[in-house]
């Protein structure tokens, strides 16, 4: 179904001269990763933590192309929703760096506890790949009742973006009055 | 024909008062999760505080009968928004369950007004209370960070609860009043 969908998107750009470089077509964009956090930390927000068995599922709007979104509890130390990686669900997190020593999820709770959220890059595998990428993601809190430490996030893999040309595009989202087009 | 001596129920209902608003604290300012909160919460804060609640009807104290008849339905509720959310039944909102903290808080303020002809120490709980609802209704509305405040200040609430708690059950085991409440602030 995602195959049969990705391909009439190509086509779809192919045959309109999308902007979207023909490569891209299968890569999440910094853009998709932004809403897809931002509408993730709504449902939570709306759900509380009945959502997080949608976050965990692989079939849902939270997977797409070769991105996803996941969720943390930074309070707590632990991950709470993960569709590609079941087996770190539930466990801690703090301690988890990556191939360059970066603590990753200290990075992630410290950027998302920005009021705007914040990008963290990392490497990370990319799903389906077998050696490690590098992953810029995208992170915010969201807010659930009695749960303060919860944080969504979601990544492009992608070797030129830089985190201050993201903050820029995420700011630019977030208010488009304040960076008029022209 | 000796009469009988009767305990008096609001020690045990402001044992569950104290211990589970505790309880719940230590999960706002993020030293532990909810599990225990939600059963404590149904047993405790809930029915007992609940039974102690009803049993003040037969000592003649209306605020007593009402505060923890109330607070055990408060717990039981919470609880069970709880589960009910995390089991995706009747899913409450985060605004949702501002709202229903907003209605508590109300309540908790008409108490509070009668708090204060009772004693000091209760109207301090109260007055601890009250506010604490009132940082829980920010956390919910736009101020999350407000829920650690909540969570130091609610500690104090359930200390002082305690407070009241050990001040009647040491006034009956050491025969004279070891830890006075004060008088009433109005």
């Amino acid at each position: 179904m995602l195959l049969l969908r990705n391909c009439a998107l190509a086509l779809l750009f192919a045959t309109f001269g999308g902007v979207a470089t023909a490569a891209d077509d299968d890569s999440a964009t910094p853009e998709e990763a932004i809403t897809k956090v931002w509408s993730a930390a709504r449902f939570l927000q709306d759900k509380g933590v009945s959502g997080f068995a949608a976050l965990n599922s692989k079939d849902g709007p939270w997977v797409w192309k070769d991105s996803y979104v996941f969720a943390f509890d930074c309070r707590l130390d632990r991950m709470v929703a993960h569709p590609m990686r079941p087996d770190l669900v539930g466990r801690p997190i703090m301690q988890i760096t990556d191939n360059n020593g970066k603590y990753i999820f200290k990075e992630l709770c410290k950027a998302g506890s920005q009021r705007a959220g914040g990008w963290v890059e990392y490497m990370w595998t990319r799903p389906g790949a077998g050696a490690v990428s590098r992953k810029l993601s995208y992170t915010m809190t969201a807010e659930i009742a009695f749960s303060t430490g919860i944080r969504v996030a979601a990544g492009v893999y992608n070797d030129t973006y830089s985190i201050a040309e993201l903050t820029e595009l995420t700011a630019k989202m977030a208010d488009p009055e304040k960076y008029p087009a022209h | 024909m000796a009469e009988q001596k009767l305990g008096n129920p609001a020690v045990v209902g402001l044992a569950g008062f104290g211990l589970t608003t505790m309880v719940l604290q230590f999960h706002n300012v993020g030293w532990m999760g909810i599990g225990p909160v939600i059963w404590l919460g149904l047993v405790f804060g809930g029915l007992a505080q609940m039974i102690a609640g009803l049993q003040e009807m037969k000592t003649g104290n209306n605020f007593g009968y009402c505060a923890f008849t109330a607070y055990g339905c408060f717990w039981i509720a919470l609880a069970l928004i709880l589960i009910g959310n995390h089991f995706n039944i009747y899913v409450s909102s985060k605004t949702d369950i501002g709202w229903f903290l907003v209605v508590w808080t109300l309540f908790t303020a008409i108490l509070w007004v009668g708090s204060m002809r009772i004693s000091g120490a209760l109207a301090l709980t109260f007055t601890l209370l009250l506010i604490g609802f009132v940082l829980l209704d920010l956390a919910h509305f736009g101020y999350p960070g407000l829920t650690v405040v909540a969570g130091y200040e609610l500690m104090l609430c359930a200390l002082s609860a305690w407070y009241i708690m050990a001040h009647l059950i040491f006034a009956d085991v050491f025969g004279r009043d070891v830890l006075p409440v004060g008088k009433a602030w109005i």
